[in-house]
């Protein structure tokens, strides 16, 4: 299968659909699960579409070493390639590492001053990246202005922002208090359940809408795949 | 032979280059008695320091060969493994680390943690050896060990202590406070040699009970008697020093300590630490690996009465002859007795066992377990391990990277050819990474190492200790050559010269392997004796011959797989010579048609430098045809992890030093091999071409 129709048949088309448009430029989204339910697999799922077509992914963990995070890419996207019998794999995967990067603080020391000094060093050397994923950030204790001001930065770079959010239930009936008390800087919250065979996605929020839909996205446990479900 | 092993401390001086590590071991060996004079490096009176036993050495002022010595300070036997601080001797580093138990950092009070700094520490704490710091130099003008210390937190990520408190500092250092005792220690005597204990001055109570509290604070975390003796006021020296002990071996602690190696203080205080908080090989845990026993791992027990485990850890061709460095891991060495080679299986008689110092041994009759003694006389390379004859152990294989920069040398003067191969044959002995071989082709000797210095200081050893002056070539990059698609083969050799002739034909494809990696895979699928047997290994040794030197740019073929389906002989005229014949003909005749293409070898290099000049190392890969994998940031430091090709590697170094003032440094090992871009592989294609044109004119 060619790239084109690679991103043509992604599930996440569904997902933008099942989000009347996606997250959008400028805008915080951000997914919640339990631990190990797997926020990463989903976060690497969106960089990889975003990469495949031709965006610039600018990767923030608090969570994982670099070298376990290029391992994840590199193990989806082997399995998505296998998958879709992707044609020119090996030069696929070459891009796909030239526009990424992975960026990885302790805890402590990463603030939005960091994220826009790192914003401003890849945009001068490598490129300015279209999308920011964010894993490990701790909701419970950040700060709203510090969220307000990753939300600005998104805004000033029309990028999306994804970040994970952890949550000690598996789940989730409503948006967890820690992002309740700033769910109007999030424009897109979305949980993952374990179901029987997948772990489903469903919108917690959608923008501004009322009525939340369903999104028939999973994620495939065993490829760590996003899939139609 | 050493009895009880709690008294033998097997300890690594690691440190960058300047931080005056040299002097500080020589300081040591005189302290301890082993020399009697103390000769500076880069000596005014051109003798050097005894630690560095090479020329070049001397004349730099560096360390750039690791070697061992044994000492004696209040009973315990201290073996001192000096070693290289340069980051293109990362193997000998490597291997020095692995048959320490403990280490000395060593940083200079006035630049603190430098570069190189940051390169060992790593490495030891890959190799998980516990250490102590020595801020040394606090007699320089600018010296601030309180800076030293919270570098080595900050930068390092230490639980850096200090123990001591310095009196006086630049020109006024006269001593230190002991914050143990809440003692004054100075260094009396032309050498300070004399170490007086004086109630701590005045002016300096204060400042030395705060410092005081907060180091208990800190090393109390290691023992809950000691918190209880804090709070009930019973504290006492032999608790704090368990105390201390405990935090350093688990690594949760780095005692540091003050002096100035050059003007004779601090060196005792050091030594009596090593003694009382590094470990004794009782202390680690080695393991090994069962030969016998599918290579399943096993623990070595540092016990004299078990079976003999020893492994030669550096070689040296000195003025003795050939010595080899072991440390022995169980049982013991015995002066007569018989040893076997792990890797070779080779039996050796142990006729000289020896204990070094850096210039002159001492004959010793037998050695136990957890002692680094060295044996005369036995061929080996670095890294055999050496048991009794009642086991196959072999110690954990030790990573050895591939050499990754190639040069050809010609001796200046042939009446030196001689000179340079016994050079090259001692040198692939000792080190590992460093590898020699003739050009069939153009019939010149090409050595291989890991960077650029690397193969520089073999060079000038060449010259120095063998008398032989060497011209080099251009750096070369291992470049490969593979398919990149599946093409058929049916090739007849046919020859009629008179006499029997030579027939055969070899049918099939060859095809990419899916991995790319750099085996050859011969697959026979003859059926019905379309080619005999006794042929088939001809056709592939046909094969091979031509993988060893591609067609597109002249470097060896890899990632190939050959099938071979069908074929014909002759009953007369079908030879061995004949089938090779075939394979080589086949081999030229599916190979263009397979679209061969060009791989480059591409190298992960690692930089580590402060926050601030993260955009000027990034730009470095970048211009390199880099690809940045990720950077992670931490304390200010940031380290970037990315892959570049070799060919793009050449004078990084000082293009790195010059983008970020000297501030970061770097590290790079092979990574694989991957298609080199179109307009590389037309320059390396044009060259090649141009090269054949040339030779056949």
């Amino acid at each position: 299968m060619y790239r084109k129709f690679l991103n043509a048949r992604s599930p996440l088309r569904l997902l933008e659909k099942g989000l009347h448009g996606g997250l959008g430029p400028g805008n915080l989204g951000i997914v919640v699960a339990g631990h190990g339910v797997g926020k990463a697999s989903f976060l690497v799922g969106v960089a990889l579409d975003e990469l495949l077509r031709s965006g610039r992914v600018l990767h923030v963990s608090m969570a994982h070493p670099v070298s376990h995070i290029r391992d994840h890419y590199d193990t989806v996207f082997a399995e998505l390639a296998a998958t879709a019998h992707l044609e020119g794999e090996a030069r696929l995967h070459v891009d796909i590492d030239r526009n990424r990067s992975i960026r990885v603080y302790p805890k402590n020391e990463f603030t939005p001053a960091k994220l826009r000094e790192a914003v401003k060093v890849e945009s001068e050397t490598a490129g300015q990246p279209s999308m920011l994923l964010i894993e490990g950030l701790d909701f419970e204790t950040i700060s709203r202005e510090d969220l307000a001001d990753f939300k600005a930065l998104a805004g000033e770079l029309a990028a999306e922002v994804w970040m994970s959010v952890s949550y000690s239930k598996e789940q989730i009936a409503k948006l967890p208090a820690s992002v309740e008390r700033v769910a109007d800087l999030v424009s897109v919250a979305l949980a993952l359940e374990p179901g029987d065979d997948a772990v489903l996605l469903r919108a917690l929020k959608d923008h501004d809408n009322p009525n939340l839909t369903e999104l028939h996205v999973a994620l495939d446990p065993r490829t760590l795949l996003l899939t139609r479900h | 032979m050493i009895h009880d092993l709690r008294t033998i401390r097997n300890i690594g001086i690691s440190a960058h280059i300047d931080s005056g590590k040299t002097t500080l071991t020589e300081r040591i060996l005189f302290y301890t008695g082993r020399i009697h004079a103390i000769h500076e490096v880069k000596g005014k009176d051109e003798v050097g320091a005894t630690m560095d036993s090479m020329e070049l050495e001397r004349e730099r002022g560096i360390t750039i060969q690791s070697a061992a010595t044994h000492t004696i300070w209040d009973g315990h036997h201290i073996n001192i493994i000096d070693t290289p601080g340069h980051v293109d001797f990362t193997i000998e580093v490597e291997r020095a680390l692995r048959v320490l138990d403990g280490a000395v950092l060593v940083l200079c009070g006035v630049a603190g943690v430098q570069s190189q700094s940051m390169t060992v520490d790593r490495q030891m704490r890959r190799y998980k050896v516990p250490r102590m710091a020595f801020i040394n130099k606090l007699d320089r003008s600018g010296a601030n060990p309180a800076r030293v210390t919270e570098q080595l937190r900050e930068k390092l990520n230490h639980n850096a202590v200090l123990m001591q408190l310095p009196i006086g500092l630049e020109a006024n250092f006269k001593g230190v406070i002991d914050l143990i005792a809440m003692k004054a220690i100075y260094f009396e005597g032309e050498n300070g040699e004399h170490v007086v204990s004086n109630e701590i001055p005045e002016e300096m109570r204060d400042e030395a009970e705060v410092a005081r509290e907060s180091m208990l604070d800190a090393v109390s975390m290691f023992s809950d008697e000691l918190m209880e003796a804090i709070l009930e006021e019973t504290v006492t020296e032999e608790l704090i020093h368990e105390a201390v002990r405990k935090g350093t071996l688990s690594m949760d602690l780095t005692p540091v300590f003050l002096g100035s190696a050059y003007k004779n203080k601090g060196v005792q205080k050091l030594l009596d630490a090593v003694k009382l908080y590094l470990p004794s090989p009782l202390d680690g845990e080695n393991t090994g690996v069962d030969l016998s026993n599918n290579e399943a791992p096993l623990t070595l027990a540092s016990d004299p009465n078990k079976p003999t485990v020893a492994l030669a850890f550096k070689l040296e061709d000195g003025r003795y002859g050939q010595l080899t460095y072991v440390r022995v891991y169980q049982g013991e060495l015995k002066k007569g007795g018989t040893i076997i080679n792990s890797r070779t299986k080779k039996k050796h008689k142990v006729g000289r066992l020896v204990r070094m110092h850096a210039d002159s041994m001492e004959d010793i009759e037998s050695s136990a377990s957890g002692d680094i003694v060295a044996l005369f006389g036995i061929d080996c390379a670095s890294g055999d391990t050496f048991t009794d004859e009642s086991v196959q152990i072999s110690m954990t294989s030790m990573h050895v990277p591939d050499p990754v920069i190639s040069i050809a040398i010609k001796p200046v003067d042939k009446k030196t050819v001689d000179n340079m191969g016994k050079a090259l044959g001692r040198f692939v002995r000792e080190d590992p990474t460093f590898r020699t071989r003739v050009d069939p082709e153009s019939n010149e000797t090409v050595i291989s190492g890991m960077g650029e210095l690397h193969l520089d200081v073999y060079v000038e050893r060449m010259k120095r200790e063998y008398g032989c002056e060497v011209e080099t070539g251009a750096p070369q990059v291992a470049y490969r050559e593979t398919i990149s698609q599946r093409a058929d083969f049916n090739y007849t050799h046919k020859k009629q010269t008179g006499g029997s002739g030579q027939f055969g034909r070899v049918a099939g494809h060859i095809e990419p392997m899916e991995d790319g990696g750099e085996d050859f895979e011969f697959v026979s699928e003859i059926k019905g004796g379309a080619i005999p047997t006794e042929y088939i290994p001809a056709v592939e040794k046909g094969f091979l011959q031509c993988m060893a030197k591609g067609r597109l740019i002249g470097f060896p073929v890899i990632g190939v797989r050959v099938v071979v389906d069908d074929g014909k002989s002759h009953s007369v005229d079908s030879s061995e010579m004949a089938f090779q014949a075939a394979g080589r003909g086949a081999f030229r005749e599916a190979y263009p048609r397979a679209k061969p293409i060009v791989l480059e070898p591409v190298m992960k290099l690692e930089v580590e430098g402060p926050v601030e000049h993260q955009g000027a190392i990034l730009k470095t890969i970048m211009q390199r045809r880099g690809t940045v994998i990720g950077t992670t940031e931490s304390s200010g430091m940031s380290r970037i992890e990315s892959e570049v090709p070799l060919s793009e590697m050449f004078g990084y170094a000082t293009d790195l030093r010059s983008m970020t003032q000297g501030t970061a440094e770097f590290t790079m090992e092979f990574a694989r091999y991957l298609p080199a871009p179109a307009e590389v592989q037309k320059e390396l294609k044009e060259e090649f071409s141009s090269k054949i044109v040339d030779d056949d004119e």
